[in-house]
């Protein structure tokens, strides 16, 4: 009876982290959202899967997209729990900077610029 | 007158004669007349005695006939009642003498070879239907790990909230099934289907509690002071163990109560306590899951009832095979105790925390599950983590411990901290800065980041520490800093671009953030616009920008 070669199976299924829920309570975390978590949360009664994702953000805001990998697991599951973690009040998410308020290309351009210039004239 | 005499003499003599005769004859008959009398009573006695011993042999016949009855009628069914239930006990010959010793032994041994077929046979019959089941409960098994590998590819690809959910749902009805077939298989004697890698014990606990519906009644507490880990072979036996343990407690209390299980590391080992508030077990039925959990006797899968009761017996053949051990015990709280206890010696491992990080739904130790200013844990005890491994009489030399790499050997005073590890304070400066796409970040919130930060503080981290949100200056001296590194990596690579020659060149991109970089620019502003600046004291960062953005506008 030979074991086959080792399995990188997962020991821990996703559905633990929401108890098997997939529908976050608002619907507008994109994967792009910034996720920013308070100095020190009160991590007292928190799962420990929400405490793991507050100290993930400790050294400073992620991507949802980010944050899932973090956390390995799927997009849809951490969603949930930001979700929950924002209704709970826990957790700050900033929504990502859509394409039209970007500054445009030729005004970074010019800061480019003006940087060189700044250089070179020292 | 002569004749007359001679007559008479003549008759009295033969008168005489017959007198004597007859006397004769009579003492004779008399004689024989006595004899016979003796006789008779002699036979008279005989067959008395004959009668009597008639009457013992018949009284005999009965009994033996009795006790053959006896045996067809009672102990023969008797000695098949106990070998379907052990518990029913075969009766004795009725009387003790009534058969010969011979008879006896020789019954006793038809009945004891009876039995013995019987055994065989049924053994045969059983081990024969053990072997069918364990063929298609290892296909089964097969196709549902395939199935657990494509539903969790799919949760990965699809986000749309509506399927993610029923993906889920279908995982854990997978996990439900998967968890049945194993048992099942494993009672039937076939390995438990699958090699892990080593394992966070937390996570084997957590793992084995999401195969079970009702598993958000369980609470796990981690105690473990060291990263242990179970070795590749014994992750999956131990995990069905609990599996099974755990399915007890929840199956046997109310859908209310939780089930609260404890991680805690001994000597010797680490134990798994799980502790329910349900019914409770009777002494005869803990006697009998006692025995099955030894794993001692040879599990039929006609012991197991119907329908067929088959945890038990699965940790009964596990702990046989694989050397941990399981305890049951009245709880405290009123239910059932399980404790499994995994010793350290064969079974146990400590695990690198970054290379095989803990999943994030385990629980994390209640130290390392606080954050930063967490210095005690670093220093914890080697020695006690050697003794979980080795035995208690091993010598606890560090370097029997390779996998063991705490992120990096961290005094526990900082001042030495600082000065042993300065580079990756200056590592850890842009991530502090609050650059989201930190590359050095682990999975799990790693304490070095923390550590470093709270040993290694320069004074501008931290402010950046309490409000992750960079505040100007911050960016300033970040994008100045890279700037310079822009500029004095093309100056070294020999790229001319006009820019000539940059400043005095800096180490490195990030460790530019610290006050050479913000010392030289101060300067610079002093000189070019010193008037505007109100003061060089508290924040002079905040004006490099202005400075700067207003020379690049007009172009020199």
């Amino acid at each position: 009876m030979t074991p086959p070669p080792r399995d990188h199976r997962r020991l821990v299924p996703a559905y633990l982290a929401t108890t098997g829920r997939g529908r976050p309570s608002r619907n507008t975390l994109d994967r792009l959202t910034v996720l920013l978590a308070p100095a020190d949360p009160a991590t007292r009664d928190l799962r420990p899967e929400q405490r793991r994702l507050l100290q993930l953000l400790q050294p400073g805001p992620l991507s949802l997209a980010e944050t899932a990998a973090h956390l390995r697991l799927p997009l849809s599951v951490v969603r949930v729990m930001v979700a929950d973690l924002v209704d709970a009040g826990l957790l700050a998410a900033r929504a990502p900077v859509p394409d039209a308020e970007l500054p445009e290309r030729q005004i970074l351009e010019k800061v480019l610029d003006g940087l060189r210039t700044l250089k070179s004239s020292r | 007158m002569t004749e007359t005499p001679v007559a008479l003499i003549v008759f009295l003599t033969a008168g005489t004669v017959a007198a004597v005769v007859l006397a004769l004859l009579f003492v004779l008959a008399r004689k024989d007349l006595s004899r016979l009398r003796r006789h008779s009573g002699a036979v008279e006695t005989q067959l008395h005695g004959a009668t009597r011993q008639n009457a013992d042999l018949g009284a005999r016949l009965r009994a033996v006939e009795e006790e053959f009855r006896h045996l067809a009628q009672n102990r023969i069914p008797d000695l098949a009642t106990s070998l379907r239930h052990r518990n029913v006990p075969v009766r004795g010959p009725l009387g003790s003498g009534t058969l010969t010793p011979e008879i006896d032994r020789s019954i006793s041994a038809v009945l004891g070879q009876v039995s013995e077929e019987v055994v065989k046979e049924r053994q045969r019959v059983d081990f024969a239907a053990q072997a069918a089941m364990r063929g298609s409960t290892t296909t089964i098994q097969a196709l549902l790990y395939q199935l657990q590998s494509l539903l969790q590819r799919m949760q990965e690809k699809y986000e749309d909230p509506l399927v993610a959910e029923d993906l889920l749902s279908a995982d854990f009805l997978n996990e439900q099934a998967l968890r049945r077939i194993q048992s099942t298989a494993v009672v039937c004697g076939a390995w438990p289907g699958l090699t892990r890698e080593n394992s966070h014990l937390a996570d084997i606990v957590v793992g084995a509690m999401s195969r079970l519906s009702g598993y958000e009644r369980v609470q796990v507490t981690n105690q473990l002071r060291d990263p242990v880990g179970v070795v590749a072979r014994a992750v999956e036996p131990v995990a069905i163990t609990l599996t099974e343990l755990i399915a007890n407690a929840l199956h046997y209390s109310h859908p209310d109560l939780p089930v609260v299980v404890t991680i805690q590391q001994g000597n010797r080992g680490v134990s798994v306590i799980i502790d329910d508030a349900g019914v409770g077990m009777h002494s005869d039925e803990l006697e009998r899951a006692r025995r099955m959990i030894s794993g001692e006797e040879t599990v039929l899968m006609t012991d197991l009832g119907d329908p067929p009761r088959i945890g038990f017996a699965a940790i009964g053949q596990l702990v046989q095979q694989y050397g941990f051990s399981t305890h049951l015990e009245a709880s405290p709280y009123g239910g059932v105790r399980a404790i499994v206890h995994v010793p350290g010696e064969p079974l146990l491992t400590l695990l690198d925390e970054e290379e095989k990080p803990m999943s994030a739904m385990a629980p994390a130790p209640p130290e390392r599950a606080s954050l930063p200013g967490r210095g005690g844990t670093d220093g914890l005890p080697l020695t006690a983590a050697s003794a979980l491994l080795d035995g208690p009489d091993a010598d606890a030399v560090p370097d029997e411990l390779p996998r063991r790499r705490r992120r990096r050997p961290v005094p526990s005073d900082s001042g030495t901290a600082d000065a042993a590890t300065p580079e990756r304070t200056g590592r850890t400066g842009p991530e502090d800065g609050g650059s989201p796409t930190s590359a050095s970040r682990s999975g799990s919130p790693s304490p070095s980041v923390s550590t470093s930060r709270s040993t290694g503080t320069t004074p501008d981290a931290a402010p950046s520490r309490s409000a992750p949100p960079t505040s100007p200056e911050e960016s300033a001296d970040i994008w100045a800093a890279f700037q310079q590194g822009t500029a004095s990596g093309r100056a070294a690579a020999g790229i001319e671009d006009g820019l000539g020659a940059g400043p005095a060149p800096v180490s490195g991109l990030g460790s530019g953030r610290g006050s050479s970089a913000a010392g030289s620019d101060d300067s610079r502003t002093r000189e070019t616009g010193g008037g505007e600046a109100p003061g060089d004291g508290a924040s002079p960062d905040a004006e490099h920008i202005e400075h700067r953005t207003s020379e690049g506008n007009p172009p020199a």
